[in-house]
């Protein structure tokens, strides 16, 4: 139902062999999904049978990716020979490499059918051997996939799984370098310690002039990224908020609050707050497009922007209109440590409803932002500047933030954005009033 | 072995079971002293007298409901109808009669007869005696309908139509019936729903009924000089129809081209097309091509004609479309 949808996903290790017992809730296998990895649960006590699908491969949600058998059941049929298709009816037991329910559902459609054009002969030995068709270039009439195409792929895609030796593997992960696409040159293409020195020495090499391979976080920011800007129209408001109200507010109630809750709220944990419950009077900025519909959203989980040393990541609050304070300041504490960690889960990174991106620690008066999407609402926060205002014939020294409101013009007018930000900002510039019945 | 034409071969069929079985007997218009339009009754009348040859009067719904009767009542009449055109005359004959009796009376009474009658356009006869709708009688449950492309399939399944205890619909092609081939001279019977295999190739499968089944080998070797490798299939019955062999080389070869006289909506090509995506279309590497008439009206004017006509003109850029998908 809510937020992004998966549609394929990496395994990227197998926890168990074929032939391990296994316990209904034990993990199995790791997977990788857009931007995120989670571990996934046997859904059943039993024998691992088969291994359909390996590490490293990536497939469409709903894939079966392995057979858990009962002791003694023999492993049906339809599995003995490697042609299993995506959507079809599972036998009990089967674990998939979808992570949620919701992710299923809406998923399943787009793994059948999909938008590459390939003959149907291609598409079934993709499936059976695992390969993704959209990896693969067409090369018949109109750029559909043949079977020959699939075949190149597949030659491809046979060598065998990268090899690396113990210590190369320390150090690539000791300095965060990827292994990906390194020509090992020990025995049979093994990658070996001198060959991840070379690599982190070519990385530490003056930028210009490489070829740098997307990793699969930077392929999912660029898709999800240019399919918002092409398909939303976003349209963009900006308005000065004074920020001493809030900035008083959070210095007075602090000492008593972490003398209670042993937490910290910081500023944004304030403004995820007021973000929610303006939400609750335009229900409109928290809101998808389906089509020809608006499906205004039955809960409001509030996005915020986390920078990653090569990416971003946008986990969410969740509920946080309903939330209070100290549940929103442990939610995103522990949602913030467990991005930059890489380890937040799908429903963590899709439910979002609303985003905030906050560049408030750089020098940056104000800016733009693509919507997330499917979501029709995105607040930017500038830094906090001084500026002189005049009071009562005097000037005063005001703390100003520029924050801006993008949003998708398909559903929201101007009029009403403008609402909304004017709203926002009548909340946090008296805070008393606002949060007075957290 | 001997050639003869295929008229002479369903002439032989015919006088074949005719000395084999007194039962059988022929009802038409001008069947017998004229010998049928296409002589493929030539001689037997004065052979087998006109007791068991028996010109009728123009009146097809007449002869083809006393075929029915008679083969209620024990005779196995062959009835010849001068061209398919004609049988919407009869059709109440046909579908409701003829189709019918032996399921509406609960299997006690049978229907052993055989409607023999013919398709193809390309003598200049014009829009009403060059039709190709044989598809109708494939959609009824009922009949059975042979369409023979040789001399050799066309003697070996008239005898296995007379001798088969349901209603048959044999339909032969206009343009096929001075095409000669080798024939054996004793009786032999074709197994219905058994395909033939016309020529053996790698590349491509064409499923191809009649005339189109000609057309098609000659097609195959001129792309046989591309290096294209083209198996050709004729079903040579349509009802039971030979499924196993179609997909078992669309299996194969991964590319079908079905090709039939048929008008292509609703047609023989668009059910064989259906079945290969129904149950085989994991084995398509490239899209069903069909080679058929066209949806209209045979036309008249001889260039026309020549124009409407599905054959090699067709047959070839076709194999080609489908092997851009190599």
């Amino acid at each position: 139902m809510l937020g992004i949808t998966v549609e394929r996903g990496k395994i990227v290790e197998w926890l168990k062999k074929e032939g391990d017992s296994v316990e209904k809730g034990e993990i199995i296998f790791i997977v990788e999904v857009e931007k995120a990895t989670t571990e996934v649960e046997s859904p059943a006590t039993g024998i691992l049978a088969k291994i359909l699908v390996g590490e490293g491969v990536e497939v469409p949600v709903l894939t079966v990716v392995g057979v858990i058998t009962e002791p003694g059941e023999e492993l049906p049929a339809k599995y003995r020979e490697p042609e299993v298709l995506a959507g079809e009816e599972k036998a009990e037991g089967e674990a998939t490499s979808s992570a949620t329910p919701e992710a299923k559902a809406s998923a399943a459609p787009r793994a059948v059918g999909g938008a590459v054009k390939a003959m149907p002969a291609a598409r079934n030995l993709a499936r059976s051997k695992g390969i993704d068709l959209e990896a693969i270039t067409g090369t018949g009439p109109g750029g559909t996939i043949l079977v020959r195409d699939v075949e190149a792929a597949l030659k491809g895609a046979s060598r065998p799984a990268q090899k690396v030796s113990t210590l190369a593997a320390r150090l690539a992960e000791k300095e965060g370098v990827s292994l990906e696409g390194i020509q090992g040159s020990g025995v049979r293409g093994r990658v070996m310690r001198a060959d991840v020195e070379a690599r982190i020495q070519k990385e530490a090499a003056p930028g210009l002039g490489k070829v740098i391979p997307m990793s699969t976080m930077r392929k999912v920011i660029a898709r999800r990224m240019s399919e918002s800007a092409s398909t939303a129209p976003h349209i963009y408001f900006f308005t000065d908020i004074a920020m001493d109200p809030i900035l008083d507010f959070r210095k007075e109630i602090l000492p008593d609050f972490e003398k209670k809750y042993g937490l910290r709220p910081s500023i944004n944990d304030f403004l995820i707050k007021a973000v929610a419950m303006n939400i609750l009077e335009f229900p409109i900025l928290n809101a998808t497009v389906k089509e020809e519909e608006i499906h205004i959203l039955p809960e409001v989980n509030v996005c915020l922007a986390v920078a990653l040393s090569d990416g971003l990541i946008v986990p969410a609050i969740a509920n946080a209109d309903r939330a209070g304070l100290v549940d929103i300041t442990k939610q995103r504490k522990d949602l913030v440590d467990r991005a930059l960690a890489g380890r937040l889960s799908i429903e963590e990174l899709e439910r979002g409803t609303f985003t905030i991106s906050s560049l408030a620690q750089y020098d940056i008066t104000y800016f733009t932002a693509i919507l997330n999407p499917p979501q029709s609402g995105i607040l930017t926060v500038g830094k906090t500047r001084e500026e002189l205002t005049p009071e009562k014939g005097d000037i005063k020294v005001v703390k100003v933030a520029t924050f801006g409101l993008g949003v998708d013009h398909r559903i929201v007018d101007g009029a009403v954005a403008a609402d909304f930000l004017q709203n926002l900002k009548a909340k946090l510039e008296r805070p008393m009033f606002t949060f007075l019945n957290l | 072995m001997r050639e003869i034409t295929y008229a002479q071969a369903l002439n032989e069929a015919l006088r074949e079971c005719m000395k084999e079985d007194e039962r059988v007997i022929l009802l038409g218009e001008d069947i017998g002293k004229y010998g049928g339009i296409f002589q493929v009754t030539a001689g037997l009348l004065h052979e087998f007298g006109d007791k068991r040859v028996i010109d009728t009067p123009i009146s097809e719904a007449a002869f083809v409901g006393a075929s029915v009767g008679a083969a209620l009542t024990g005779m196995r009449p062959v009835a010849e109808i001068m061209f398919i055109d004609f049988t919407t005359v009869c059709m109440d004959m046909i579908i409701n009669q003829m189709a019918k009796m032996h399921y509406m009376f609960g299997g006690r009474g049978k229907v052993p007869m055989v409607l023999r009658t013919n398709i193809g356009a390309g003598r200049g006869a014009a829009a009403q005696h060059s039709q190709s709708f044989h598809a109708l009688y494939v959609h009824i449950p009922g009949l059975l309908v042979a369409a023979p492309s040789t001399p050799y399939d066309a003697k070996g399944l008239l005898t296995e139509a007379i001798k088969n205890e349901n209603p048959v619909i044999f339909v032969e092609h206009k343009k096929l019936y001075v095409e000669k081939g080798p024939v054996p001279e004793e009786s032999y019977s074709i197994p219905f729903g058994k395909a033939d295999i016309k020529r053996e190739g790698k590349d491509l499968t064409i499923v191809a009924t009649h005339a189109l089944v000609l057309r098609s080998l000659r097609a195959a070797e001129e792309v046989a000089k591309e290096g294209i490798d083209v198996e050709i299939i004729d079903p040579r019955t349509l009802t039971p129809l030979d499924k196993d062999t179609i997909l078992k080389s669309v299996e194969k070869t991964g590319r079908l081209l079905v090709a039939d006289e048929g008008h292509k909506t609703c047609g023989v090509a668009a059910e064989i097309s259906a079945i290969v995506a129904e149950e085989g279309i994991y084995s398509l590497r490239a899209p069903v091509q069909r080679v058929c008439s066209p949806d209209t009206p045979v036309p008249f004017s001889p260039p026309l004609e020549q124009s409407y006509i599905p054959d090699e003109k067709n047959l070839i850029p076709a194999i080609r479309r489908l092997m851009e998908y190599t």
